[in-house]
């Protein structure tokens, strides 16, 4: 178990900087995810991290010590690939056992090691299929055996789980979340899925083109997001334009259609002044239908009910701007109704453009 | 950025990219080459312009382009406009000759053809082969691309056959067909009165006979490979735009299917020029004077040093295939190779043919069948012969032929040599191609890497008597010289002329095996060494396999050094140097015994071919093509 720490770091391809001065530190078992669509970077910089890739600046260090001209046999990372890289001519236990052998393990600790591991991975007996003999997820299940039977100071994923289908996913999600944390294995685990991303990180890094917009927990990232890239990728919210008209503790923003809203910045960090261009961002769960002292006031026309059991979603509109409203799933709505729809201020918030 | 930090990031991009392996590979492949091709061929470059006292001279180049018998063309003026002066061009394109028999007076049409010099006999036939083959590839390729009927298939690999020989065993077979008491005339004079009198096909013509039928599926595999990748939704396209037939044919067809056309079209030009065989095979006639043949004619002077005049006609053979190959360099890269064979990854649009077209296509195809397999009809039935005069078939057959080649002495020596320098050469064709593919297809990112790509891929395209002569020139006088055993310059030349066979096989199966699996090994902790032996090597064993399989049976069909080197130490000499001999030196049985040869070779190259393709299955289409 190995703290990561990268600085500056940076890989170019031609003309593309897949990853951007990306200063990251990863602490000790942490369960670290990288986040942004696809093409930002994310499977070059777990490459880089590997040896897979040469960094062309910056540098990377395990602890305290600098891996970044490292050749990747010797770095003891294991990582699972999107593709899952089963080698096809090894059964699976070879394809276990191999990184073992490399290591001149004794016989009898493999055998021993490859079962216990296979064991983990819920794929006891399964030892001699061949890799084409086995479903998408246990071949994923075998590449992360593979992985993990190797005590590796570091787990990198990428996208482990993109090829399975949705009931799977979310299985597999809490299986390795398990297995990390029973190992206390620091892992670095890349993913476009914002959800998956959200139910499995310690921490999160949401990345875009190649640099890093913001790394925070969960839920700091969903409530105090810093930037339009991060509130706009991260869950789903009403985003209405404007301009700041006074600022201080409390912000008053003026929106294209006139209205002056109360907000608060989204993240600490963010200063706004008057006259600044501001985005302001409501989480549907934000709303609610009863007024309450200073709450801003919005009057919508519901044009779109989705019913999800525990909560309906409501898309809605005043003419200028479009409201995704969260509301209790026995409420009884129509749609062409027209509603009043409240906000706090505090979650009411305004995004740095 | 500054030249010393540009220079120390390429630095440690090759220290990341390059460990000891990764070098040892690497070295052992340019050493290779620069011993026993880069070398030997710059020496053949610079010997012809030396003076006969060493300086530099244009000496011979001049001597040679001022010779009528290399090159009578000449430039002249005529009221002040210049021409070129055709009056050095001997012969005609045929004679008649009249002669009385039994059944009355018969006349032979001698299609002799033209001699217009060495230099220019060579770029003739060169160009004639190519257009020809070209027609014949193409047509037959459209046909099987494009239109569905039954057979289709078996047609298709049956038009594959000629690449089944080499043209030096092919024209043993195809001499006896076109000669004038020879198989054709039997047969559509003699027997079905088809013709007013009797062709004979000799000289020039026919080379360009011989390598035209068996050239052609080269620009049949290229073209085919091509069409069958064309994209049948742009044809449908424009179609819908009101394009059909010839129009659509012409503007749309044709034009996405020229790089394959091309590609093949100019890979015969290169092979017509370097061929040897052919020509040795109608030594007597003016298929003499070519390039090729005339180096190797002229090769050894009577002191037993390497003529001068010979290295300069090689350096302008050399000359000549390198501007072609130039043309042609983009096709035969590894990464467009692998990529060409893979070829249609559509379904490709067929269209259903009329009965009364569908006849006409099956008549094409079948003549075309007729000629093609005429050179292996005639090889196999010479070496069963036991009496075969002016008559269809032999009149009676024997295994006598195979008896005495395996009883002579020289002759089964000889087998044994090809097949051991072959082995060996295949076993370093292997360990140099495998790791050229594997350096071409796993360090993209290296800077270079498209220069070793060139190297193991150029020697399709460099003339083989010009290798020889390299050879002899850097060797003569060494350890090892072919005066004192046959066996190194055989076996080197052989690894570098069919060394591509192996390259393009295993960089295929490189390229479709993923580099992630080489990647994972590493992360488990495997050195790029081990895990090169321990996961890439069993991953592309077949791919290795079936290129060894190929490049040995090119070894042993190998022409051009083998008869040179033959011819100085006929201890080590090759089978192929034996077949030459037997054919012009030997005393009983003619051409049956050659025959016989060549039929073993033959033999030989379709199991190994045919095995070749079955280990790969569909995997690679074009492999055996060039
Ligand atoms: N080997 C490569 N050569 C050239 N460009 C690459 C290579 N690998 C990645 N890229 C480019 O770098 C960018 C980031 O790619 P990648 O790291 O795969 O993104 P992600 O994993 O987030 O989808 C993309 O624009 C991609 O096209
Ligand atoms: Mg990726």
């Amino acid at each position: 178990m190995v703290s990561i720490r990268t600085v500056n770091l940076t890989k170019v391809f031609g003309e593309v900087v897949a990853v951007d001065h990306v200063s990251l530190e990863i602490k000790h078992g942490e369960f670290f995810t990288l986040l942004g669509p696809s093409g930002c970077g994310k499977t070059t910089f777990l490459r880089t991290i590997a040896g897979l890739e040469l960094a062309d600046e910056g540098s990377i260090y395990f602890d305290d010590q600098d891996i970044t001209d490292m050749p990747a046999h010797l770095r003891g990372t294991g990582m699972v690939f999107q593709n899952y890289a089963l080698w096809p001519h090894m059964n699976v236990f070879d394809n276990i056992a191999y990184g073992l052998k490399i290591r001149k393990v004794p016989k009898e600790e493999i055998r021993r090691r490859v079962k216990e591991v296979l064991k983990l991975v819920k794929l006891e007996g399964m030892e001699n299929r061949t890799p084409h003999q086995l479903s998408g997820g246990q071949q994923q299940r075998v590449a992360l055996a593979r992985a993990l039977v190797i005590n590796p100071r570091v787990l990198l994923f990428d996208e482990p789980l993109s090829n399975l289908d949705a009931k799977l996913r979310i299985e597999m999600r809490a299986e390795l979340r398990r297995l990390q944390r029973e190992l206390g294995i620091t892992a670095i685990y890349v993913t476009h899925d914002q959800e998956e991303a959200m139910s499995i990180s310690d921490r999160i890094a949401v990345m875009n083109k190649g640099r890093i917009m913001q790394v925070g927990t969960p839920k700091e990232i969903y409530k105090n997001p810093r930037n339009e890239f991060v509130a706009r990728f991260i869950g789903q919210g009403t985003f209405i334009p404007g301009e700041v008209v006074s600022s201080g503790e409390e912000l008053e923003v003026r929106l294209e259609s006139g209205k002056v809203v109360k907000a608060v910045p989204s993240h600490p960090d963010v200063r706004l002044e008057v006259g600044d261009k501001t985005l302001i961002m409501i989480r549907p769960e934000s709303f609610t239908l009863e007024p309450g002292k200073r709450y801003n006031e919005f009057e919508v026309e519901v044009y779109h009910i989705s019913f999800l059991g525990d909560s309906q979603m409501l898309q809605a509109s005043n003419e200028v701007e479009n409201f995704i409203i969260e509301v209790d799933p026995d409420l009884d709505i129509n749609v062409g109704q027209k509603l009043k729809v409240y906000a706090p201020p505090r979650h009411t918030l305004a995004v740095k453009l | 950025m500054g030249q010393a930090a540009w220079l120390s990031k390429l630095l440690r991009k090759i220290r990341w990219e390059m460990d000891t392996f990764s070098w040892s590979q690497l070295i052992i492949v340019l050493a290779s080459f620069t011993a026993f091709l880069i070398v030997p061929l710059g020496l053949v470059v610079v010997r012809s312009f030396y003076s006969s006292s060493g300086g530099f001279s244009f000496y011979w180049l001049q001597t040679i382009l001022t010779d009528p018998f290399y090159f009578p063309l000449r430039l002249k003026l005529l009221n002040q406009f210049p021409f070129i002066s055709l009056e050095g061009i001997r012969g005609s394109l045929y004679e008649v000759v009249k002669y009385q028999t039994a059944a009355g007076e018969e006349t032979i049409v001698l299609l002799t053809g033209w001699d217009m010099g060495v230099i220019p006999n060579s770029l003739v036939v060169a160009t004639f082969t190519t257009l020809f083959s070209t027609v014949l590839g193409f047509t037959l390729a459209f046909v099987f691309a494009k239109y569905r009927f039954p057979g289709s298939e078996v047609l298709r690999i049956v038009s594959l056959i000629p690449l089944l020989s080499t043209p030096f065993v092919g024209a043993i077979g195809l001499k006896k067909m076109i000669v004038a008491d020879g198989v054709l005339n039997v047969l559509f004079y003699d027997m079905l009165h088809l013709l007013p009198f009797k062709i004979e096909i000799t000289g020039l013509p026919a080379v360009i006979l011989v390598q035209t039928l068996l050239f052609y599926p080269i620009v049949m595999l290229n073209s085919y490979t091509a069409l069958i990748s064309v994209d049948p939704t742009l044809e449908e396209q424009a179609i819908n735009m009101g394009a059909s037939g010839f129009r659509l044919f012409r503007t749309v067809t044709l034009p996405l299917a020229t790089p394959g056309v091309e590609a093949g079209a100019l890979l015969v030009f290169i092979l017509s020029l370097e061929d040897l065989g052919t020509p040795i095979v109608f030594k007597g006639t003016t298929a003499e004077k070519v390039l090729t043949f005339q180096i190797f004619n002229r090769i050894f002077t009577p002191a037993g040093l390497i003529s001068q005049e010979a290295t300069t006609l090689a350096m302008i053979l050399l000359v000549i295939s390198g501007l072609v190959f130039v043309g042609v360099r983009r096709y035969v890269s590894l990464k467009k190779y692998a990529m060409l064979s893979k070829g249609g990854t559509w379904r490709p649009r067929r269209r259903k043919l009329s009965p009364a077209i569908t006849l006409l296509v099956y008549i094409f195809i079948l003549g075309v069948l007729f000629f093609a397999t005429l050179p292996h009809i005639g090889v196999a039935l010479l070496a069963f012969a036991k009496q075969w005069g002016p008559t269809l078939l032999p009149s009676s057959f024997t295994l006598d032929n195979f008896a005495a080649v395996l009883s002579d002495e020289e002759a089964s020596r000889c087998i044994m040599n090809s097949l051991i320098y072959s082995t060996i050469a295949t076993l370093f064709m292997i360990v140099l191609g495998v790791s050229a593919a594997y350096l071409v297809s796993r360090k993209k990112s290296l800077p270079g890497i498209e220069a070793l790509d060139l190297l193991v891929t150029i020697p399709i395209a460099v003339p083989g008597i010009a290798v020889a002569t390299g050879l002899f020139l850097t060797y003569l006088g060494t350890p090892l010289s072919p005066t004192i055993s046959g066996a190194p310059l055989l076996i080197a030349s052989y690894t570098v002329r069919k060394i591509p066979f192996t390259v393009r096989a295993v960089f295929s199966g490189l390229e479709q095996t993923d580099k992630t699996l080489d990647e994972v090994a590493w992360t488990v902790g495997a050195s790029r060494t081990r895990t090169f032996f321990s996961i890439v090597m069993p991953m592309i064993l077949l791919n290795v396999l079936a290129g060894g399989m190929l490049s040995f049976i090119y070894s042993m069909s190998e022409v051009s050094t083998g008869i040179v080197v033959g011819d100085a130490n006929h201890r080590d000499a090759p089978m192929t140097w034996k077949m030459y001999d037997m054919l012009f030196h030997g005393l009983a049985g003619g051409t049956f015994q050659p025959a016989a040869l060549g039929f073993l070779l033959m033999t030989l190259q379709f199991i190994f071919i045919v095995g070749a393709n079955l280990l790969l299955r569909k995997r690679a289409t074009a492999l055996i093509g060039v």
